[in-house]
């Protein structure tokens, strides 16, 4: 106990120089903790967002149709004859195909895309579920004229908050009038923010489709084991046509933060120029002061052992609080400041500015990849340095040699 | 006050910050399930495929149902334009076609 406690006072000692010695040179210790936290924070923000993002892809896509079919001429996606839905009723295995028409409206006088989206709601499997994405009102009925369900980021820019009737440009530049019958809540934000659900006589009527064509088929299927099989058959009965799956739905979100998002990239790339920086900081050597401080402190009767811990504990304390400061800003920009930082990149130059929260998932092994990421290649930088600054002889160091 | 005092009661007010924060992310999480389900439902009613994030560009805004070719498919020499292009890794090739062969 006693030499415990002799130790853990010789420890506490050699904590207090090196806290002092740090503030000494506090402008520039503060600047390297400012910049080595900035870079924590950048590569912990960038973490938070994207996992946050494919966390939530990955749980809610999950209830995507088993297997979109869409029609490709040339290359370019192209209306599919709704007797293509006949064609699969052959194939066995599959339980259901619902028809739907959707695609984009520019809004030319507010400089926004819209997804519009017609189908018969009661068709879909978990049609019966749909309400509650709703914040008040109701879907249209199959046969009702004009109706439809909005976004939020719809009511917004529309002016719906005291009127419920709106009209969209046909491409003939005729008007078509819609009625709000519906608002999505702000729960289902992330999937509905600029969406327009109406009936499929709407969206055709609007689009300017032709009878008989539709936009896809969503096909679902018996046995969900059957899933890439079944699409197969698809394709090989509908050679036109292209065959998505829902796992190459899932496949998507779970690569495109992958270090070839240019995003991904850019983070990544910033925080190891900066760490590189720092880096060569530390081991650029000693300024001509702090060899005279080590020569005093040697001629004082201080070991090497003694001043390697005292560079041991600088570099431990610039690097945990840089490591702790950083996170915990992370945090606080992506859940409530909701990755401000992030957001012009994330929009672009969209118009309208979906307004979901993101809710990061923190484990500890990403906690710990940024900790091995950062802090201890910052530490092993030290290394050299501290024992470079702790074998310096004492006369030579006081006479400037 | 000793310096070293001084960081350990910096460190017990960073603890204490770092507790709540964590106590509120506890909530967010316990919360989550039920925004899930609203989320779940929604994504199954109306057979959606992507997330709305960017409103750009159709491909950002369905990246899972685009092709790798739809940035540049406008015109013959066409370039990517679209910020958000590049916040977004290309969807990975559907091999459905190529497993037809096998089949």
């Amino acid at each position: 106990m006693t030499i415990f406690s002799t130790g853990l006072e010789k420890q506490l000692n050699i904590l207090d120089y090196a806290l002092a010695s740090f503030w000494r040179r506090k402008l520039k210790n503060l600047s390297v903790m400012i910049v080595f936290g900035a870079v924590i924070f950048l590569l912990a923000s960038f973490q938070m967002v994207t996992r946050s993002l494919t966390e939530t892809a990955a749980d809610v896509l999950a209830a995507a149709p088993d297997i979109t079919v869409q029609r490709l001429s040339a290359g370019r996606q192209e209306s599919l004859p709704l007797a293509y839905r006949d064609r699969l009723a052959a194939i066995f295995g599959i339980r259901k195909v619902v028809p739907r028409i959707w695609g984009y409206l520019f809004d030319e006088g507010k400089g926004a895309n819209y997804t519009i989206m017609g189908l018969d709601v009661a068709a879909m499997p978990g049609g019966e579920k749909l309400p509650q994405s709703l914040a008040a009102g109701r879907f249209p009925e199959p046969d009702e004229t004009g109706g439809c369900v909005v976004g939020r980021s719809i009511v917004r820019i529309q002016g719906l908050e005291s009127r419920r009737h709106f009209s969209l440009f046909r491409p003939d530049l005729s008007l078509k009038p819609f009625r709000v019958t519906g608002t999505f809540g702000a729960e289902s934000a992330i999937l509905t923010d600029d969406l327009i659900v109406t009936t499929l006589p709407e969206a055709a009527d609007l689009f300017a489709i032709p009878a008989g064509l539709v936009t896809d088929l969503c096909v679902y299927v018996v046995n969900p084991r059957e899933i890439d099989t079944i699409a197969k058959k698809i394709a090989a009965r509908l050679p036109d046509s292209r065959v998505l799956t829902r796992s190459q739905i899932l496949k998507t979100y779970q690569v495109v933060f992958g270090w070839r998002s240019g995003f991904a990239s850019i983070c990544l790339l910033t925080g190891l120029l900066a760490f590189i920086i720092l880096a060569w900081d530390k081991a650029s050597g000693l300024s001509p002061e702090e060899r005279r401080e080590i020569g005093i402190l040697k001629v004082l009767g201080w070991e090497t052992a003694d001043i390697l811990t005292i560079r041991f504990w600088e570099g431990c304390l610039i690097a945990a609080l840089s490591y702790v400061l950083g996170v915990t800003a992370a945090y606080i920009h992506v859940v409530h400041f909701n990755a401000a930082l992030f957001r012009p990149v994330m929009l672009g130059w969209s118009v309208l500015d979906p307004t979901f929260r993101l809710v990061p998932v923190l484990e500890a092994a990403d906690l710990l990849l940024i900790f091995c990421l950062t802090v201890l290649p910052y530490l092993a930088a030290t290394v050299v340095p501290a024992w470079r600054c702790a074998i310096v002889p004492a006369d030579s160091a006081i006479r400037g040699g | 006050m000793r310096p070293s005092h001084l960081l350990i009661l910096f460190l017990l007010l960073l603890a204490a910050l770092d507790g709540v924060l964590y106590v509120d992310y506890l909530r967010l999480r316990h919360d989550r399930p039920a925004a899930l389900d609203i989320l779940t439902a929604t994504a199954a009613g109306l057979g959606l495929s992507d997330l709305c994030v960017a409103t750009e560009a159709r491909y950002t805004r369905h990246p899972a149902a685009s092709d790798r070719v739809a940035p540049v498919m406008d015109h013959p020499g066409g370039l990517e334009h679209f910020p958000t292009g590049s916040f977004w890794a290309p969807p990975p090739y559907p091999e459905t076609r190529k497993e037809i062969a096998k089949f």
